[in-house]
Order: structure tokens, then sequence, then C-alpha cells
């Protein structure tokens, strides 16, 4: 077998300094490779060089033998090189089946033609998404599911998966391995990004690791240990330390006042009479399928949704009626959403981190001067840096430069400067890489310690049963079940998730 | 929003209930509970020189230290014992569903307190200090059902003093005060408000009650101390079908003229035979529970509450269970003692939340 992608020497440098160094990487023909790294190991950048989307500052690249530099990911597709990316880059306004097609189409089209064709192709990868339906309506796993569909329409010989599975349920990561091997088998390359080490080690035939932007380590997948590629990944041992065993009862936090009371909100569909408690100094974790209306309810809850207009449901904040229009409304009353789509709901990404974190203050009712202090705008982003790790060159750099988990961190952070008394977090470790889990675990451990409602969505199993307090199932659109962590095991959740 | 108050106008109110979760998780902890004791319809717990006392029909027994040993009789009256309690000295107070309080001395001794229509719950603070919670000026105590269908607010609180006999009302316009205990730190009684489903704080010396704790998913009655918090029993589920009704006056006028008070879609102490009655526990059986698709109207419920009065642990007998109607429940030995009124029994069960501590 002959590589299809060797590079030599690879060094990608923003302002200066290098996010990958002297960086030397091979694709296999047919192969599944993995490529995992902490959190800023320079695993995206490296991808991105492969696809086109930077360019590398020096080394060289062959591509079937010819040595190639692609300028944009347009000619890194037209050779057969695609890339789908960790925050999807679907047109929100248009169809499914016209993200699909998108820069393929004729020059005279039939919408009919086209919606026919997607529900095809779509049913031949056996994805359950309807070519009719804009993007915008889609939840993260759906839009996940379109961007693959699209990578495998433009025929790439070389797919390019950052994060795939992230907001995959595990139904749908059975799908897409198995996707990913067909691919495989039909011939195509593929490099994925996992920060769910299991499935590197299960999935890929290689895994390549990456640290601090240089590579550590590579080999046949078979030939690591989940340990040793922790080891190489962090430098240490963390494997067992994120999701330990069980808590004893006595580990788990007591619920304090009732902080939050939700009684038969309603939400067309999304949403159905979903009543549910949230106390103070605990965290409730949340969890459900794709589509089983966790995200909307929390939504609601922060303003950002509305409830159905009549027989929408109650929502008590320290027993208090709520109903907010807007979330300012709900900051207003510190009630913070950490959301789960950083990209276009979390951060300004064009803006430094420093005007990030200050824009959350800035949204806050809390007693400031009317002009903009840029000495407390630094003093405020060098605070919050510091407290929760963030890692970049300085507070000027841009959020768009950092790493998936530092990008998370602005996020959490630009949330807590608004001092809440009620913090939702929505997938808070969704793309982030282990070293960051954990410290993002360890943050929001000691939220709860200071007496906050803390609740915690999130699809990954392990995590809501490590962190949690309480665990809430949803299904439907409602509450199905309430479990506490020290009774639950994957399998008592995922039969209430599904059943 | 502004607007929020004129939009309610056009949205209507919203019948909303409480979801048991947290603290109120549904278990069947009651359900499999010891029994104690087998008994008639038992209904007020008390403690007494390390004895337990309960009331049951017309008597007041002294429950026997032995499982399902016959309860020795202490006093005998000629109507439905509706309230005990007992002070440190061996006073022993005793309200009756014809209206009155009796008190009962260390002795022979007996005397009678009157103009009390309602005496649902008693306590004493000291020798000659009683609190009375009166559930009602139009109904007698076995008549709640009716208070709760006119949607009455006629409850009040008195406090009695033996020594010279003088009363004082409290507070009144309760909707049906239920249970009562002091809070000595606060200066306080804390009282069960059933058709508010809440606790309130009132002053000893009298006043305005303040909420305590609020949205309770049931009807609570009576409220007994234990170390470090309270006990509180809660006799019947709130559900939204019982909720609507009582929203409907057109419909709730017309069920209590036509039809037998057993039969109304009311709070029950226990889901009885009878096939005219609304269906309780038709339904269907999921994750091995029985789920009704009948909102049930009885319940078996104890909730410990910390000092603070928030709820730390629950004890349920669910809908498909059959200890349901709890009136009075107290801490005894380590255990907790639940009267399940609507079950006929007496439970015993280990606290869970110091199984938690541990």
């Amino acid at each position: 077998m002959s590589a299809i992608i060797e590079m030599h020497k690879v060094t990608k440098a923003y302002r200066g300094v290098p996010a990958i160094r002297d960086i030397d990487f091979a694709l296999e023909r047919q192969e599944i490779h993995a490529l995992v790294g902490e959190n800023g190991a320079g695993k995206t950048t490296l991808t991105k060089v492969i696809a086109g989307v930077v360019e590398a500052t020096s080394g060289h690249m062959l591509y079937r033998g010819r040595e190639v530099r692609y300028a944009s990911p347009f000619q890194a597709l037209s050779d057969g090189i695609a890339m789908v990316f960790q925050e999807t880059s679907l047109v929100p306004s248009m169809t499914v089946a016209q993200n699909i097609y998108l820069g393929t189409e004729s020059f005279l089209n039939r919408l009919r033609g086209v919606n026919v064709a997607a529900q095809q192709f779509l049913q031949s990868l056996n994805f359950t998404v309807s070519p009719t339906a804009p993007v915008a309506t889609l939840g993260a796993a759906k839009r996940q599911m379109v961007e693959i569909a699209r990578a495998v329409h433009h025929k790439a010989e070389v797919i390019i998966f950052d994060e795939p599975t992230a907001s995959l349920t595990p139904e749908e990561k059975r799908y897409f391995f198995a996707l990913m091997k067909r691919l495989r088998t039909s011939g195509v390359s593929i490099v994925f990004i996992s920060h769910t080490l299991e499935e590197a080690l299960s999935e890929a035939n290689r895994i390549t690791i990456l640290r601090d932007g240089e590579k550590v380590a590579e080999g046949k997948a078979t030939e690591f240990t989940r340990e040793e590629v922790v080891r190489a990944m962090v430098g240490r041992t963390l494997s067992g330390e994120i999701y330990k065993k069980r808590r004893s009862l006595a580990e788990i936090r007591k619920a304090g006042a009732k902080v939050l009371s939700v009684q038969d909100i309603s939400m067309g569909n999304a949403v159905r009479n979903n009543s549910f408690s949230i106390f103070g100094g605990q965290i409730t974790g949340i969890f459900g399928l794709v589509g089983s209306g966790r995200t909307e309810t929390f939504k609601i809850v922060s303003g950002i949704y509305k409830r159905d207009f009549l027989r929408g449901g109650d929502i008590e904040l320290e027993g208090r009626h709520v109903r907010y229009s807007v979330p300012a409304e709900a900051v207003k009353d510190r009630v913070i959403y950490v959301t789960e789509d950083r990209k276009s709901e979390g951060i300004f990404e064009t803006m430094s981190i420093a005007e990030n974190f200050f824009s959350g203050y800035l949204a806050a009712d809390l007693e400031r001067s009317i002009i903009v202090d840029f000495r407390e705008m630094r003093e405020l982003a060098a605070h919050w840096s510091k407290r929760l790790n963030v890692r970049a060159i300085n507070d000027n750099a841009r959020v768009i430069e950092l790493s998936g988990g530092n990008q998370q961190k602005v996020v959490i952070g630009k949330g807590l400067i608004q001092k809440p008394r009620l913090v939702i977090f929505d997938e808070p470790t969704r793309g982030v890489d282990v070293g960051a889990i954990a410290e993002i675990h360890q943050f929001i451990n000691r939220l709860a310690d200071e007496g906050l409602a803390v609740v915690v969505v999130s699809s990954y199993l392990p995590e809501v049963m490590n962190l949690s307090d309480r665990i809430l199932v949803f299904r439907q659109g409602r509450v199905v079940e309430e479990v506490s962590p020290h009774e639950a095991t994957q399998e008592k959740i995922m039969y209430a998730a599904v059943h | 929003m502004i607007f929020d108050s004129l939009l309610d106008l056009f949205r209507g109110k919203a019948v909303t209930i409480p979801p048991m979760d947290g603290a109120l998780r549904p278990n069947t902890l009651l359900e499999d509970a010891d029994v104690r004791l087998g008994c008639q319809a038992p209904d007020n717990l008390v403690e007494m020189d390390g004895k337990v006392l309960f009331s049951s029909g017309h008597d007041v027994l002294e429950l026997s230290g032995r499982k399902n040993a016959k309860p020795k009789v202490k006093a005998k009256f000629d109507n439905t014992v509706s309230a005990l309690a007992a002070s440190e000295e061996g006073l022993l107070a005793v309200g009756l569903d014809s209206g009155g309080i009796e008190i009962l001395g260390p002795g022979s001794g007996r005397k009678m307190i009157d103009g009390f229509a309602c005496p649902v719950a008693l306590t004493f603070t000291g020798e000659h200090d009683l609190f009375v919670c009166n559930g009602s000026e139009e109904h007698r105590p076995g008549n709640w059902a009716m208070d709760l269908m006119e949607k009455n607010a006629l409850g009040s609180v008195w406090h009695v003093s033996l020594s010279t006999g003088e009363r004082k009302c409290l507070a009144s316009g309760l909707a049906f005060p239920f249970g009562v205990a002091m809070d000595a730190g606060e200066g306080r009684l804390i009282v069960s408000e059933s058709w508010r489903h809440r606790l309130v704080g009132i002053p000893a010396g009298g006043g305005e009650p303040m909420p305590l704790l609020t949205q309770l998913p049931g009807y609570p009655a009576r409220l007994t101390p234990r170390e470090g918090g309270y006990l509180l029993s809660l006799f019947a589920p709130r559900n939204r079908l019982i909720e609507f009704v009582l929203l409907e006056d057109d419909y709730r006028n017309d069920m209590m003229r036509e039809i037998d008070p057993p039969h109304w879609i009311a709070p029950s102490l226990s889901a009885s035979r009878s096939f005219l009655e609304p269906l309780q526990c038709g339904g269907v059986r999921t994750m091995g529970i029985h789920k009704p698709w009948s909102p049930s109207r009885s319940w078996g419920l104890v909730v410990e509450l910390d000092a603070s009065l928030q709820p730390v642990a629950s004890y349920h007998s669910r809908a498909n269970g059959t200890r349901h109607g709890v009136t009075s429940a107290i801490m005894h030995d380590g255990a907790i003692l639940a009267a399940s009124k609507g079950g006929d029994a007496i439970l015993a069960a280990e606290p869970s939340s110091e199984k938690a501590e541990s």
C-alpha cells in the first residue's frame, strides 16, 4: 500500500507562533487514520493544511506522489480532498438538498430533481434527513450528516472528518462508522480527528498522536492501548481520572433550595408538557438522544425560544413566575445558557478573547461605568483567562485562532462573567480534548460547590454519570426518568432514553 | 415583560402541577415498609412518655412494641377522633369530629374545650399552651372533601391557654390548616395549609402567615418535628384533573349536587373498589412499573424536611400501591412510623436521609 498523502516537515505559524512544527505525516490508500491530541495540539491545523483551508508556512505535501500546494479548499476539493468541519459550514437558509449540491449545480436546475436525487443519495447513506428541510431547522447531528453526505457526494478520494461523532447519538455513531468502513472499501482514504479515544482505537487502522504542535507517536491502532495514547497525548496519565468509577452516595451533593421550577412547558412538538425542578448547590445532568427536546427546553428557560403562547406552561425562578421574551431578560435574572453551538451562538470569532469576555460583561446588568474602560477589559480578560486556563498567545489573540477547547473556555467565561445563579451548560465538552475536558469538569464542579444551580446537558453518558448529582432523562420532549448517579448504569439511562 | 399580565388574560390560567422530582422523586419505600400494625383507618400518631399513641375511629390506642400485637385502648370517645397532641407533662389533647377538644390529664380528669368546628391538628408548647388548627368554620373534619370542593379558606389557627381558658386567633382565612409544629428558634408556628399546597409560618403571638415552602405536589397534612427538621405527610397527590375540576365551577357544583361524595373527582385517601369511582389504576405496565392512565386520586407520601424546610428525602406508595392517605408520621426508635389512613396500616420505614449521610 502506498501513501496517498505524504507531508514532510510541515510547519504552520500564526503571527510567528507555530501551531504545528516540522510534522511528517503519511496517509495510506484505503486506510482510516485517526489524529488524536490534546486541546490545541495542532490536529485541526494539520488537516486544514491538507484541505487547503490554510497554507503551510514551510514544508511540502505530496498527493498521489505529486507535490501540491492548495490555496483554497475548492482547489483541494477539485483534486479529491474534502474536509468535514467540526463546526458545520452549511448554508443555514438553504435546504439539505441545495446544500449537498451546492457548487456542483448544473446551469439550469429543477428543484424537484435535486430533491429526488438528494433523497436517494441520503437513503443510500442511511441518513434520515429530509432533503427539503432548511438546514437552519436541523439539530447538530443532522447538520453533521448533511456535511458528511456533501463530502461523500463530491466523490472525494480523501475525506477528513474533524470531530465527526461529537454530536451524534450512539446509534448514529454506529451508522457513521459503518459508513466510514464502506467508504474505505470503496477506495476512499479517511483522516478523522476524535477526542473519544475508544473510537480512535477501535475504528482506525493507524493513529497519529500530536502534542503541542509536534508529532509524538504514530503506529497501528492495534499496537496502542488507551493508557499509552493518553500518556502520549498529555505527557501524563489522565485516563480514569476524568471518568472515574461511580461515586458513592456520600459523594453526591445534596440539593439546596429549589432555584428553578418548570411545570408543563410546551413548545410545538419539540417540548411537550415538560416538568422538572433544578436545585442549588448541585449539578443536574440532562441526558437524551438528539431530538429529545433537551436543548429546546433549556433554550425556553433562558429566553432564547418561546414556549407556546396558549397553555405553554409555567416557569418559576426562585418562586417568581418568569416568561422571558429575549435572552437579555434571563441574563438580567442571572440565568446563563452556555451554548452547544459555540461558532454561531457562543463567540464573536473575529474579535479578541478580551473583547469576547467583555461582551459577556456588557450584556449583564451589572454595576459598571457607562464608558468602556479598556483597562477594566484587560483586567477582566486576564483574570478569566487565568481562571479558565485559556491557552493563547495573549488576550488580544482572535478567538478564531484558538483551538476548540480554548474557544469553549471563552464561551464559558463569557457566561460566568455575568455572575449567574443558574448556569446551563449545553454539551460543555463537545469537540474538546481530554485535558481540557478535565479542566472544564473541575470548573463545573467548583461552581456547584459554590452553591450555584448547575445544569449539564450532554449526550456523552460517562460525562453525565460522572458529573451529575442527579440525572434527568429526556425523551420525546419531556423528562421520562430521574436517576441517581449512585444507581445509574449506562444501560438503564439509555433504556429510559430510547423506550 | 410588562405586557405579560395583560396577555395572561388571553392565554388563560395555566393548570400546572409541580413535578415530584429531586428529593420528592417517587420510590416504593412506603409500599415496601414494614407493617407495624394493621388496623382500621389509623390517623394521628403522637409520642407520649416514650410510647406511641394513635387515633383510630372513636378510640385512642397505644401501639405495642411488638409487631402486629393488639394495641391497648387508652381512651374511648363518642365521636371519631380527628386530632391528637401529647404534652411532656402527660396531658393528652383529643380533637373530635363533632367539634371540640377534650383534654385528658395524667389522672382520670377530662376537660372539654368547645368552639372549634373542625379541629384537625393540635400541638402543645409547655403544660398550658395548646395550639389548634381549625380546618374550617363550616365543615367537620370528616367532611374535608366538601371544604376543598367549595374552595373554602375558612380555616384558622388558635392559641388556647389551658390555665386561664383564654383563646386567641393567631391567623384566619387559611385554606384548611391540617398540621402544626412549633419552630421555637424562630418563635413561630409552622402550619401546613392543605388547599394552598404550602407550609406557612405564623408568629407565635399571631400575625400574617408567611409562605415557607410552596408548590407542594400534594395536599400537606400533619407536620411533626424530628432531629434536624420535620416530617411532613401529604395525604393525597395533586393532579391536573382535580385542578381542572376546581376551575370549572358549574361542573363542580353539578358534581357535588348529583354524585355521592366518595365518587367525586376529588382527592381521596384510598383507591376504593367501587366501579362507580373515577378509575385509578387502569393502565399499562412500562419499564416494570404500572403507569395509570387515569390520574391517581390517592397516594402515600411522607417527606423529610430539613431545618430550613427543604425536602431532603421522601417515602412513597405510588398509584399501584395500597399504603395511601398518610395523614401523620413521627420518628420513633430510629424509624419513621407513618399512619396510612387509606391503607389501614401503621408502617415503619427506615430513614433514607440518614442512610445517605452514613
